[in-house]
C-alpha cells in the first residue's frame, strides 16, 4: 500500500531511514519546519535551515523514491525568542512562496504565552495572503487547553476550518478537533503522544473521515516507520484496506492537495544526480537508477 | 554584603582546589576580566575541567550564609559551580548595571550544559535577580535534562521571580519529563487554582491515554 508520512523531520534522520520507509511503502512525505532541540541563535540559521527544507533534503528524499514536501513557519517555541523571532517573520514570506512549500507550519502553542499568540495570529494571516493550509502543533503540556485555545484562534481567523490540520491530538482533543471542522492529526510515538493500539480504538469510534497520522520522527527517541506499523495494527484489527488507505494516502494528499503544489507525479530514482555538486553517495557506492 | 558573598564563594574554591588550580582561579579573578568578555568567557569554561566535581569542605557558618543568600542546596555544590559563581560575580561587579542582562544572556547562550547550568543556579545570588528573569524562562524551555533540572529543582529562583504562567509550565514539564515535584524550591506557597486545574488535566489525559499518573501529583493537586 502506498503511504504519506505527513510529518517527519527528515533533516535529523538517515538513510537508513530513507531506505526502510521506501521500503515500507511511504511514497511522499511532509516535513514541516520546527525547532531543532536546542535554540537557534541568528536568523540566518533559520534561513539556511528554510533552505535546506526546500533543497538538499527534497533532493536527498528523491534518491529514495519518497516525494519531499515541506512546511514554512516559526515554531511556537521560539516564537519566544525576542532575538530571532521578528527577522524570522520577515524571510516567511519569501520561502512561503517555494515550490515544495504545502503549509504554513509548524505554528500554534507551547508555553501559551502572550508571544506565542501574537505570532500565531500573524502567521495564520500569512496562510490567508499566501492561500496556504495550515499545520498547528499543540503544546505537550496543558494540551486540552491550548487546543480548547487553538480551535479558538482558529475561528477568529476567518480561515475555513478545512484548510486547518491540528496535529498531535489524543483521547481528549480528537472530539474537540473533529468538531471544529478541522482535519485531525495523530503522531504515532514511542511513550508519549499517541501509539498504534489507542490509534486503533480512535479510527474505530470516530472512523476516516478528516483522520490523519504521522511518525512527527525527529531528532529525539522516535520511528519513521510508525505509519506503516499503525497500518498493520488497523489491518490486524480487522480495519477494511480502504479505510485504512483513506487516513494513510487519500486524506493527507487531500489536505495539502488544498496548496495546490503537492506534485505527486512519478519521480523515477536517480541517484546519479547530484544537488549543487553534491551526492548522498560517497566513493565506491553503486548508484541505482530507475527506468524512466 | 553582597562583596562579602563573593569573597566567601572565592574562599571556598581557593580552599578545596589543589595548587595548580588555585593559582588559576586566583589569576582569572581579576577584575578587568569582565570587560574582556572571550577572556571571561574562556575562564569561565575553564573553571569546569580545573576545578571540576571536587567536594568543597563548607563549616556550617558557611553553609548558612549561603542559604540565607538562596541557595537550596549549597551543601550539593561542587568547586566549579562555586567557582563560576565567584567569576559571574564579580564579572557583574565591575560592568555597568545597564549591561547585566546582555552579559549574562550572551554567557548562557554561548556556554555548554554545565556552564549553562551553574549560570541558572547562581541566578539568585546575582544582583537585582529580577532582571533574569526572561532568561530563566527561557531556559525552561530547553530539551537538556540537566539544564532544565538546574533552573527547576533545588533552585529557589522561579519561585520568587516567575510568573504564574512561567512557573505553572515549569511544574506540568517537571512531571512531563519525569522530575519528583518535590525538588522545585518554593512549590507549596505557588500553587494557584490554575496549577491544580493543570495538574488535574494532565493527570486525565495521562489516564484517557491508559498510561499512569505520576505518584507526586498529589503535591501539586492537594
Amino acid at each position: 500500500m502506498q503511504m504519506f508520512d505527513p510529518h517527519v523531520h527528515m533533516t535529523s534522520r538517515t538513510t537508513d531511514d530513507y531506505r526502510a520507509m521506501a521500503a515500507a511503502g511511504i511514497a511522499a512525505i511532509v516535513e514541516p519546519s520546527f525547532w531543532l532541540g536546542q535554540p537557534r541563535t541568528h536568523v540566518g540559521t533559520f534561513e539556511d535551515y528554510f533552505l535546506s527544507l526546500v533543497g538538499w533534503e527534497r533532493f536527498r528524499a528523491r534518491q529514495f523514491g519518497i516525494r519531499h514536501f515541506c512546511t514554512i513557519g516559526l515554531n511556537p517555541k521560539e516564537a519566544n525568542n525576542v532575538d530571532v523571532a521578528p527577522g524570522v517573520m520577515e524571510l516567511l514570506p519569501i520561502y512561503l512562496e517555494k515550490d515544495g512549500v504545502v503549509a504554513v507550519g509548524e505554528i500554534g502553542f507551547d508555553d501559551q504565552t502572550p508571544a506565542e499568540t501574537k505570532l500565531f495570529e500573524q502567521q495564520m494571516q500569512l496562510a490567508l495572503d499566501f492561500e496556504l493550509p495550515v499545520l498547528i502543533h499543540t503544546p505537550h503540556r496543558d494540551k486540552k487547553a491550548g487546543t480548547v485555545r487553538t480551535i479558538a484562534l482558529v475561528k477568529a481567523s476567518g480561515i475555513d476550518p478545512e484548510m486547518i490540520l491540528i496535529d498531535h491530538n489524543t483521547e481528549e482533543t480528537l472530539p474537540l478537533t473533529l468538531d471544529s471542522g478541522c482535519w485531525a492529526g495523530h503522531s504515532i510515538y514511542p511513550d508519549t503522544k499517541m501509539d498504534e493500539t489507542r490509534m486503533v480504538a480512535l479510527v474505530k469510534q470516530y472512523g476516516t473521515r478528516r483522520i490523519i497520522i504521522n511518525s512527527a520522527a525527529d531528532w529525539g527517541v522516535s520511528d519513521p516507520l510508525k505509519v506503516p506499523k499503525t497500518v498493520e495494527a488497523m489491518r490486524a484489527a480487522g480495519i477494511p484496506e480502504a479505510d485504512i488507505e483513506t487516513i494513510v494516502w487519500s486524506n493527507p494528499v487531500s489536505f495539502f492537495g488544498q496548496s495546490g503544489r503537492l506534485d505527486l507525479g512519478k519521480q523515477p530514482i536517480d541517484q546519479t544526480a547530484l544537488w549543487e555538486g553534491n551526492s548522498v553517495l560517497r566513493g565506491g557506492q553503486k548508484p541505482l537508477v530507475e527506468p524512466a | 554584603m553582597r562583596s562579602s558573598m563573593v569573597e566567601l564563594l572565592e574562599s571556598i574554591v581557593l580552599r578545596g582546589a589543589e595548587a595548580r588550580a588555585a593559582d588559576w582561579f586566583r589569576r582569572n579573578l581579576g577584575e578587568e576580566l569582565a570587560s574582556s568578555s572571550t577572556r571571561f568567557r574562556a575562564a569561565f569554561a575553564g573553571a569546569g575541567r580545573r576545578l571540576g566535581d571536587q567536594e568543597p569542605s563548607i563549616g556550617p557558618d558557611d553553609l548558612a550564609r549561603l542559604r540565607h543568600a538562596g541557595l537550596v542546596t549549597p551543601e550539593r555544590w561542587r568547586l566549579a559551580m562555586f567557582a563560576r559563581a565567584a567569576l559571574l560575580v564579580r564579572a557583574l561587579g565591575a560592568l555597568p548595571a545597564d549591561e547585566h542582562p546582555n552579559f549574562v544572556r550572551e554567557l548562557y547562550r554561548r556556554g555548554d550544559f554545565r556552564e549553562q547550568s551553574a549560570i541558572l543556579q547562581s541566578l539568585i545570588l546575582l544582583p537585582r535577580p529580577e532582571r533574569f528573569v526572561t532568561l530563566a524562562v527561557e531556559a525552561c524551555r530547553t530539551n537538556v535534562g540537566d539544564v532544565f533540572e538546574a533552573i527547576a529543582c533545588e533552585n529557589i529562583y522561579p519561585a520568587t521571580h516567575f510568573a504564574d504562567l512561567n512557573f505553572n509550565q515549569l511544574v506540568i514539564k517537571a512531571f512531563f519529563v519525569g522530575i519528583a515535584v518535590g525538588r522545585i524550591a518554593g512549590l507549596k506557597e505557588r500553587k494557584t487554582a490554575e496549577l491544580r486545574r493543570m495538574a488535574a488535566d494532565y493527570a486525565s489525559e495521562r489516564r484517557a491515554a491508559g498510561r499512569s499518573v505520576p505518584g507526586d501529583i498529589d503535591l501539586v493537586l492537594s
